[in-house]
């Protein structure tokens, strides 16, 4: 599966032309290792919508893909392109046209507690103070009173906020509340992580500092899966174990990311990850700018 | 740690690692200060209609056996009239067997008439939010309750309340009952189609993080898009106050023997315009007081909005 390509990246698969066959985005090494299954798995799944006008728009086209348990996978390409209908197909938001997805080997009915979703726009309870707001999932399904506050606390003191517990969310700037938000699905303890571009918005800075706590997260909860859509190939890079790059409704690519955890700057702009930049960047189409 | 955001209610970004909540203000102090003063203007313009309320009534004179306009004089006069309003007790003496009108019956006759009116408007008001804003989540929630509800619920919204009044006096005759009923009635019909649009308005992604995060569709309806949907009804819930009091105002007069509607109905027969006058102006003072107590109350309520 996991071949070398032309350009040096290591490919989980050989396809990648724009025009060419879906590609069959392959497992985890971890996940072969073990007899249980895959966090997440789709089976050729399409999505079809149907507009207003009668017309029929294929959004995710014949996707197949596997994703190990503790696997960190990003999701990188052009908007509009099918990644966040593939990420509403995992979540249970909508349902495939066709195909078949499964999350650690039950198939998906609807939305639940084993998939946290970290949403672009911002979902916190304005009604609901910090520390409510990250205890809402704990409370939807009966976790103790006691345990929750011991939860609530530990979340907070992680992301680094532990003095706004009472605070409303209005009260906070647009990088508190991602935070908030993050911390109130990793509290959920979900099997799998489902992020769709968390960090849009923030400035390179904040964006590092949220890769940390993101991080710190992610190993806290003993690395569940995660699939976070980004359209920053940087992040990718500093974030993901793989990089699949989905275009016109397909997974084209579905790259490796090699680089030892955890990742530096002279890292993520190193040789090998220009390397993967490179190659998946060219998925997007060869731009000639100014 | 700066201090960029005190005053605007968010904290700044570059304070992220602690500036505690209880330093962030709500509200620029200036801001409130501003709002809460009132514009010379404002005092012009109502010194300008009493003016022009008094020149009408100098005006007029009495051109049909009754001013049609009473004067200021005429109004505050009138309030010994509220002394006929008394059933008698408390050291004032019933009118009805013969006793003099005095300021203390007329105060009784007032408080009682204004007391009854008021109460009858909160009760039926409640009854009226509760039943409004209840069948707009019912019908919002279940398909059943859509396909059952929604066009005898629009249907009744559609009509003319005022042509309703001996629709519910046949109904219910001169009974408590009918007097609430119809406050009811205006205040909820009013909320439902404001809480149909209000919950249609709130976000689909708050209801899929919801259910995500396990909640079940009942607790994602109830903990999340209900109060979601809150800060939107504010609006009606206030409109529906000043709608209350008319209906209360337009229940009585049919019928009611105690209430400031039967107050305005004796006076109509009576023709006097004074009393009618004078009752308005009550109406309006404890109008606006509810309208105050509601507002501060949903203020409080929705404190949390943005």
């Amino acid at each position: 599966m996991q071949d070398v390509d032309s350009s040096g990246t290591r490919s989980r698969n050989d396809a990648g032309a724009d025009s060419g066959p879906p590609v069959s985005a392959g497992s985890h090494p971890k996940a072969q290792e073990h007899s249980s299954p895959p966090a997440i798995e789709l089976r050729s799944v399409t999505k079809t919508f149907i507009l207003e006008s009668g017309e029929e728009l294929t959004a995710v086209r014949d996707a197949s893909l596997t994703v190990a348990r503790g696997e960190f996978v990003c999701v990188v390409g052009p908007s509009g392109h099918g990644k966040s209908t593939l990420l509403n197909l995992i979540a249970g938001f909508i349902e495939p046209s066709q195909g078949e997805i499964f999350v650690n080997g039950e198939p998906v009915e609807g939305p639940g507690p084993d998939r946290g979703v970290v949403f672009q726009r911002d979902t916190l309870f304005l009604w609901r103070r910090v520390a409510a707001n990250i205890s809402f999932g704990l409370e939807a399904r009966g976790v103790p009173k006691q345990e929750r506050k011991a939860t609530v606390e530990r979340y907070l003191k992680t992301v680094g906020l532990e003095d706004f517990a009472g605070a409303w969310p209005r009260q906070l700037s647009g990088g508190m509340r991602r935070r908030v938000a993050i911390a109130a699905v990793f509290a959920n303890e979900p099997d799998v992580f489902l992020m769709d571009e968390p960090f849009v918005g923030l400035d390179y800075l904040r964006r590092a500092q949220l890769h940390k706590v993101l991080l710190d997260l992610w190993a806290e909860g003993g690395h569940r899966a995660v699939f976070m859509i980004t359209h920053d190939v940087d992040e990718a890079l500093a974030l993901g174990d793989r990089i699949l790059v989905v275009k016109e409704g397909r997974i084209v690519e579905d790259v490796e990311v090699g680089l030892p955890r955890p990742r530096s700057t002279y890292m993520i702009t190193g040789e090998e990850a220009s390397i993967i930049r490179r190659s998946v960047v060219l998925h997007f189409g060869d731009l000639e700018i100014a | 740690m700066s201090s960029a955001g005190r005053g605007t209610g968010s904290a700044p970004e570059g304070s992220d690692p602690g500036v505690p909540p209880s330093t962030v203000r709500d509200e620029a102090p200036t801001a409130k200060s501003k709002a809460r003063r009132i514009h010379p203007l404002a005092v012009l313009s109502f010194l300008a209609v009493i003016a022009a309320w008094q020149a009408s009534s100098v005006i007029l004179g009495e051109t049909v056996g009754y001013k049609r306009v009473p004067g200021l004089e005429d109004i505050f006069r009138s309030f010994i009239e509220y002394a006929g309003y008394w059933q008698g007790g408390l050291g004032a003496e019933s009118t009805r067997t013969g006793a003099e009108p005095t300021n203390w019956g007329a105060t009784l006759g007032l408080g009682h008439n204004t007391f009854v009116t008021m109460l009858r408007t909160i009760a039926g008001y409640s009854i009226g939010v509760i039943t409004g804003i209840g069948l707009g989540f019912l019908i919002a929630w279940s398909k059943i309750a859509r396909g059952v509800l929604t066009f005898p619920a629009h249907l009744a919204r559609m009509m003319p309340l005022l042509a309703m009044i001996p629709l519910f006096a046949l109904w219910f005759g001169d009974s408590e009952l009918g007097v609430l009923t119809f406050i009811a009635f205006a205040v909820g019909i009013l909320l439902f189609a404001i809480t149909i649009n209000a919950i249609g308005n709130v976000p689909l992604h708050y209801w899929q993080y919801a259910r995500s995060l396990g909640a079940s569709p009942l607790r994602a309806y109830a903990r999340v898009v209900f109060p979601a949907a809150f800060p939107q009804l504010r609006g009606g819930l206030l409109l529906a106050v000043a709608f209350s009091w008319s209906a209360a105002l337009a229940a009585e007069f049919l019928g009611q023997q105690v209430g400031l509607g039967h107050v305005l109905q004796s006076a109509l027969y009576y023709a006097s315009t004074d009393v009618v006058a004078l009752t308005g102006l009550v109406v309006i003072v404890f109008a606006a007081v509810t309208y105050l107590a509601a507002n501060k109350t949903l203020a409080w309520l929705t404190r949390w909005a943005e």
